[in-house]
């Protein structure tokens, strides 16, 4: 535990008077794939946003590999290797699938601001082999827009991969997927995360998707981390048994 | 792509042969053609591309149109020197504007940018009509005239699609290129673009001065053509043209709305020239276009050759576009 990769200290975030974050702590280390759970409104999602720049902190530190990022634009983050996914699929629909990843090569190698060379050829090969990667090689033609959701998922997948990230952050990566569906999805995720050495934090819903790759799992429940531990220790827990997994775990 | 270029070759070849066929009146008009298919397409580029509705985007067309005028008239300059001028300050005028409209505009998306540009535009407009030493007032600034050879409608008419043909190029270029790509995306989706690591604020911000340093070069080479610049040229109905004819020709093509362009101004002549009904006539046109054929002229092209447009283009549809 001495050098996580995330370091989240005293999280604090409200909205009015109500206090969605109270005071959240998180240490992930290097080539952890980690699971957060907890029931509707345990402030997972405000936790998520918080740590990815979308919403400011009232107070607390966020450290990314040492440094403060406290407060960083979500631009930033993503400069510094922090990539995330959304729970509503976040892709460009009117792209098509292979424009999406090369959008973000394009943004990874900061060329963004490049103007006169024409785009279609460049990154064609890499954003090819990332497709191929999250099982999308055949679909690299057809406008985003029109790929099936559990596709959809795989493409943003892909286009969090193409930032060359070190931290992947993905936001109910399952989501609005069939039961065998979500795990074949979760299990993708982490075969790539642990080719590539990624470290990777995740919300989820589904206990046997979390059970079936985190190594820990951090409960959270009204704005606070109620548990943290291995799978084997948080089932074993009688204060999350009762909040959340109701005893059927 | 064969079709594509065929079609591109022969509107090229007509428009060096049209002024032969043409009076000195159908040449003037041939230019404003040329002229107003580089605003609209100027237009669209923040439009079509980047996902921006301007209302104001006449404040380029007028600042354009009076930084030549006053360059032409008021500078003391040589003739020819103040004309070889025109071009390059009435763009870097436009872009400075555009910069300083645009720093607080593209803060806001949707209904709020569009309400910015135009207020700022609104603002210019006052300016042009209050600030008489400079702008004339209301009598705006009147007997522009380019110098030399150029006078003549046929050799204008060549200067302008020179400077429209050289303009589209570059625009093209631009929304072809890894930041056009960018641009493509932030309009689809500005917040998984931040999470790409790009500063989406500073992107829209130079798409907006872009398009405006183009807009202004449209209003200077017409301003010249047509002898003066008024104030109307700053307000808000001159606004509305570039996004009629873009609407009229389709966003989703790069060339869209300079066809729009073509068909608006000519149709513009034609009809007004016949009854005083011209707005009735293009609102039923609006109407026809939007109802049916939401891709616009350029659309019906696209459909009729059956070439899938998802990745290539601009916007696929006008109506897409209210974030």
């Amino acid at each position: 535990m001495s050098n996580p990769i995330l370091r989240v200290e005293s999280l604090v975030k409200r909205f009015g008077g109500l206090q969605a974050l109270g005071g959240v702590d998180l240490a992930v280390d290097a080539g952890e794939f980690r699971a957060i759970i907890g029931p509707n409104g345990a402030g997972k999602s405000t936790f998520f946003n918080t740590l990815t720049g979308l919403l400011r902190p009232d107070s607390g530190r966020i450290a990314f590999d040492g440094r403060d990022v406290t407060g960083e634009s979500p631009h930033r983050l993503a400069r510094r290797g922090v990539a995330r996914t959304f729970q509503i699929t976040s892709i460009f629909p009117d792209l098509s699938v292979l424009e999406n990843v090369q959008v973000a090569l394009l943004a990874r190698a900061r060329r963004s601001w490049s103007l006169w060379p024409r785009a279609r050829a460049l990154g064609t090969q890499r954003a090819r082999e990332l497709l191929a990667l999250v099982g999308l090689a055949a679909n690299a033609v057809k406008p985003a827009g029109t790929l099936a959701h559990g596709d959809q998922k795989r493409l943003e997948l892909a286009i969090a991969l193409a930032g060359e990230p070190r931290l992947l952050l993905l936001d109910e990566p399952t989501a609005g997927m069939a039961a065998q569906e979500r795990l074949e999805a979760i299990r993708l995720v982490h075969r790539i995360a642990r080719e590539l050495g990624l470290s990777c934090v995740f919300t989820e819903h589904d206990m046997a998707v979390v059970f079936a790759v985190a190594t820990r799992i951090t409960v959270m429940h009204q704005g606070r981390v109620l548990a943290e531990g291995t799978p084997a220790e948080v089932r074993a827990r009688p204060e999350v048994q009762r909040v959340y997994l109701g005893g059927k775990a | 792509m064969k079709a594509r270029h065929a079609v591109l070759l022969t509107a090229a070849a007509a428009l060096v042969a049209l002024p032969s066929g043409l009076t000195d009146f159908w040449i003037f008009i041939a230019t404003e053609v040329v002229t107003f298919a580089l605003y609209a397409v100027s237009f669209n580029v923040l439009f079509g591309y980047g996902g921006m509705l301007s209302f104001g985007h006449a404040a380029f067309l007028g600042v354009g149109g009076y930084t030549a005028a006053l360059l032409v008239k008021r500078s003391g300059l040589p003739p020819a020197l103040a004309f070889a001028c025109v071009p390059f300050a009435a763009m870097f005028v436009s872009a400075a504007v555009a910069l300083v409209i645009g720093f607080f505009s593209v803060r806001r998306t949707g209904i709020y940018f569009s309400m910015l540009t135009f207020a700022f535009q609104m603002l210019l407009y006052t300016i042009a009509l209050k600030a008489t030493p400079l702008t004339g007032g209301d009598d705006g600034l009147t007997g522009l005239k380019p110098p030399g050879l150029l006078a003549r409608p046929v050799a204008y008419y060549y200067f302008a699609l020179v400077i429209t043909s050289a303009s589209l190029y570059v625009l093209y270029r631009v929304v072809s290129s890894p930041f056009g790509y960018t641009l493509r995306a932030l309009r689809a989706n500005a917040l998984r673009v931040q999470y790409l690591g790009i500063d989406v604020q500073a992107h829209r911000l130079a798409a907006f001065g872009l398009s405006g340093a183009f807009a202004g070069l449209a209003g200077a080479i017409f301003a010249l053509s047509n002898g003066n610049v008024f104030p109307g040229w700053l307000n808000w109905t001159a606004s509305a043209t570039p996004v009629v004819m873009t609407v009229l020709g389709g966003t989703a093509n790069f060339l869209g709305p300079a066809l729009g362009a073509a068909v608006y101004v000519v149709l513009e002549v034609l009809v007004s020239g016949r009854t005083e009904y011209w707005p009735l006539v293009m609102g039923l046109i609006i109407m026809v276009i939007v109802l049916l054929l939401p891709g616009g002229l350029t659309g019906l092209w696209t459909t009729a050759i059956g070439r899938r447009g998802a990745g290539a283009g601009a916007a696929p549809s006008p109506t897409r576009e209210a974030r």
